[in-house]
């Protein structure tokens, strides 16, 4: 009976059926997976809200989000992220970048080395955190004994995980080092559709091999690297298993992040009205973050 | 005519035999060490076979966030019949109404078999009833190294009245310090982390000082953990941090039963397998010191326990398999295997390892003199954690006094988030 009366239905109608009856499934799966939630937190942060508890749950307002706001614990989250996200997007990506070049020349068992670099992105992070905890043992790890040889023993061992000076630059390393395989497949793709007679034309003009990279190499990849920046921006505000398995936020609060004051607070301190107020404070944050990245880059294009 | 009687038969046949099929229920076990597992499992494979009414599906689930999946099933009403939780959960578990009691089940002569300890751990203070029994309570003492100690000239105290005071702790830690094969006289199991241990390890400190992390009759943190006797307890912590006589975090497991770089190991019944299996004879138990005024000494008790959750149909066959579980003889082999005190007195008796005399006898003695329990409160989760963040920054140099009030004031913004957790604080 509705095959018939869709027969009845102008082009343009049946058109758009088909449209939404294909989106359907992933819009269906967004919302219930994605805005459902997002709109129960932003509801619960209102609330005092607990993960397991016989008591109502009671309206209360702003409160969350001022003592959200007056808890030091979270601006430090807060700041070690910016910090985070500030060193790893710039040096992921140049690495990224750097190594797609590697791998783009025309050198035997180039695939292997695709292969080698992009290995540590699909090892699972918990996995990644174990063997490196091996490898920073204090005092007389695999890291901490190659320095002793290099300096002939004049550096001495370095607490990596719990110095102050020393725990986040090393979580950084280990992320830069997970990660860096990701951002070298993107690039490698956005190298790859780079037409070959820009750079010859640029060889006839005399350029050396520095001048074509800063010259044709770079603008030609100038969504890829709009699409890395935001990315890996998104994905530096997500620190959470590196910090969490190995120094648990320390030493005194030095690599924690919003992730993982929101997972202490919500799933083990069971408040998760207040965990939901700090969610989306964060999700504010990042979304602040990511436009301001769009707007500038924007601004560039237009002026070129 | 024949095929109707043989309808009818085939019918009869299997009606009785469903009448006569097991009752499944399903068991959770967090996954405590090797020697643990390979015992449970053979319970639970014993069990199965030598009955045919109850049916057990042993399920067992990682210890570090065993807790956290139990509480989520309990969120999504998906608990199982039969679960072990960890003593200090057990408050929250019943306030939120997971948990039924065993009263009906226990009769006086058992009741009466069972450590003071044990029973106090699985009652529910609002309503007296027992909720959860273990199979054994949890040890806290000092590992030595023989070896060392003789070497440095330190005295081995041989029973509860005659542990160290905190001037000959300090005394033994710096002539073990001097010993050249010694890197870090003190063990303190740093490397587990921001977890359960910094309270249960580290809580009898203060309580040596007469301190608690929360005042137990008004429910109150702040003036109890941030007072000047849990001040004192964590400040001398952390002078032994800062005095170089620690094993730090990121050194790994093993610095005193397999490196041998530490001669003494601040950690519980549950690395008696390893410590025996590096050191040998040369393994002594040391009583926890007096480090309090007057010569105080505390220290930790409760693990593990056995409960119905109230989501369970068959809570008769369940009670079955927990008093298979809770005899003697079953309580022996996992402690055997564990080296933690066996909860019942007709099992101590029988154990090797508990002899008058024997190394692990020093469990039995602090658990009749000077155990405190972790609080029995329905908040504990939080108290824990609290404690346990605050634990972590003294350890790295924050100040005592901020870092334990801050845990004070976040205890009871939690309490009163809670209303108090009726029917305590009121």
């Amino acid at each position: 009976m509705i095959a018939s009366f869709r027969k009845f239905l102008p082009a343009k109608v049946k058109e758009e059926l088909a449209a939404w009856s294909m989106l359907s499934p992933a819009l269906l799966l967004l919302i219930g997976f994605l805005i459902i939630p997002f709109a129960m937190a932003i509801i619960f942060s209102f609330t005092t809200k607990r993960l397991v508890s016989p008591l109502p749950t009671r309206f209360v307002g702003l409160d969350n989000y001022v003592r959200l706001f007056a808890d030091p614990a979270f601006w430090q989250a807060l700041r070690n992220n910016a910090v985070f996200a500030g060193i790893v997007v710039p040096i992921q990506s140049g690495l990224g970048l750097l190594l797609a070049t590697l791998v783009n020349r025309k050198i035997p068992g180039r695939n292997v080395f695709r292969g080698i670099y992009f290995m540590p992105v699909v090892i699972p992070m918990v996995v990644v955190c174990v063997a490196w905890y091996f490898v920073l043992t204090y005092p007389e790890g695999l890291l901490n004994t190659f320095v002793k040889i290099l300096t002939f023993g004049k550096a001495g061992p370095y607490d990596w995980l719990r110095a102050p000076s020393l725990a986040l630059p090393t979580i950084i390393l280990i992320s830069i080092w997970q990660g860096v395989g990701f951002q070298m497949v993107i690039y490698l793709a956005g190298l790859q559709s780079i037409p070959e007679e820009l750079y010859e034309a640029s060889r006839i003009d005399g350029a050396s091999a520095w001048q074509q990279f800063i010259h044709v190499t770079l603008p030609c990849l100038r969504n890829t690297h709009i699409f890395v920046l935001v990315t890996t921006t998104i994905l530096a505000f997500k620190l959470f298993t590196q910090v969490e398995v190995l120094t648990q936020g320390g030493p005194r609060g030095g690599t924690n992040t919003v992730v993982r004051y929101i997972y202490v607070a919500g799933y083990r301190e069971l408040r998760i009205g207040y965990a939901s107020a700090a969610a989306v404070i964060f999700v504010l944050t990042v979304l602040v973050v990511s436009v301001l990245q769009r707007i500038l880059v924007k601004e560039e294009r237009e002026a070129l | 005519m024949l095929r109707t009687l043989s309808v009818l038969g085939v019918v009869l046949v299997s009606l009785v035999g469903l009448a006569q099929a097991p009752i499944e229920i399903t068991v959770w076990w967090h996954t405590g060490h090797p020697s643990e597992l390979a015992v449970i499992t053979a319970f639970v494979e014993e069990f199965n076979a030598k009955q045919n009414e109850v049916r057990v599906k042993l399920v067992t689930i990682p210890e570090a966030e065993y807790t956290a999946q139990v509480r989520a099933a309990g969120l999504a009403g998906k608990l199982p019949d039969v679960l072990d939780l960890d003593g200090p959960t057990m408050a929250n578990f019943v306030w939120n109404g997971w948990l039924i009691p065993l009263d009906p089940y226990l009769t006086d002569e058992l009741l009466a078999d069972f450590l003071p300890s044990i029973i106090a751990q699985g009652t529910y203070p609002p309503d007296g009833k027992i909720y959860a029994l273990g199979q054994f309570d949890s040890g806290l003492a000092i590992w030595g190294n023989r070896e060392y100690l003789e070497k440095a000239g330190v005295r081995i105290p041989t029973s509860v009245d005659d542990a160290w005071t905190l001037a000959e702790f300090e005394d033994a830690l710096r002539q073990l310090a001097a010993l050249p094969e010694v890197k870090w006289p003190l063990d303190l199991k740093l490397n587990y982390g921001v977890g359960e241990w910094f309270t249960y390890g580290f809580s009898p400190i203060i309580q040596a000082f007469g301190g608690d992390l929360i005042d137990r009759t008004t429910w109150k943190a702040e003036g109890t953990l941030d007072g000047a006797a849990s001040v004192l307890g964590m400040t001398l912590l952390q002078y032994w941090i800062k005095q170089g006589w620690v094993v730090p975090a990121t050194a790994g497991d093993d610095a005193f039963y397999g490196k041998k770089t530490a001669a003494l190991a601040w950690v519980g019944h549950w690395m008696y397998g390893p410590h025996k299996e590096g050191l040998g004879d040369d393994l002594v138990l040391i009583p926890m010191p007096k480090l309090g005024a007057g010569c105080r000494a505390a220290t930790g008790m409760g693990s593990w326990a056995w409960g119905i959750t109230s989501i369970s149909k068959h809570p008769d066959a369940a009670w079955k398999f927990i008093e298979y579980l809770l005899q003697p003889e079953q309580i022996l082999r996992l402690t055997n295997a564990n080296g933690a005190v066996p909860a019942r007195k007709s099992a101590i008796a029988m154990s090797p390892l508990y002899k008058p005399g024997a190394m692990l006898d020093i469990y039995a003695q602090q658990l009749e003199t000077i155990p405190i329990p972790r609080p029995v409160f329905p908040g504990y989760p939080t108290i824990t954690s609290a404690f346990a963040e605050a634990v972590q920054n003294i350890i790295a140099g924050a100040d005592v006094y901020e870092e334990l009030h801050k845990a004070a004031l976040k205890i009871d913004q939690d309490i009163k988030e809670n209303e108090g957790y009726p029917p305590f604080g009121k």
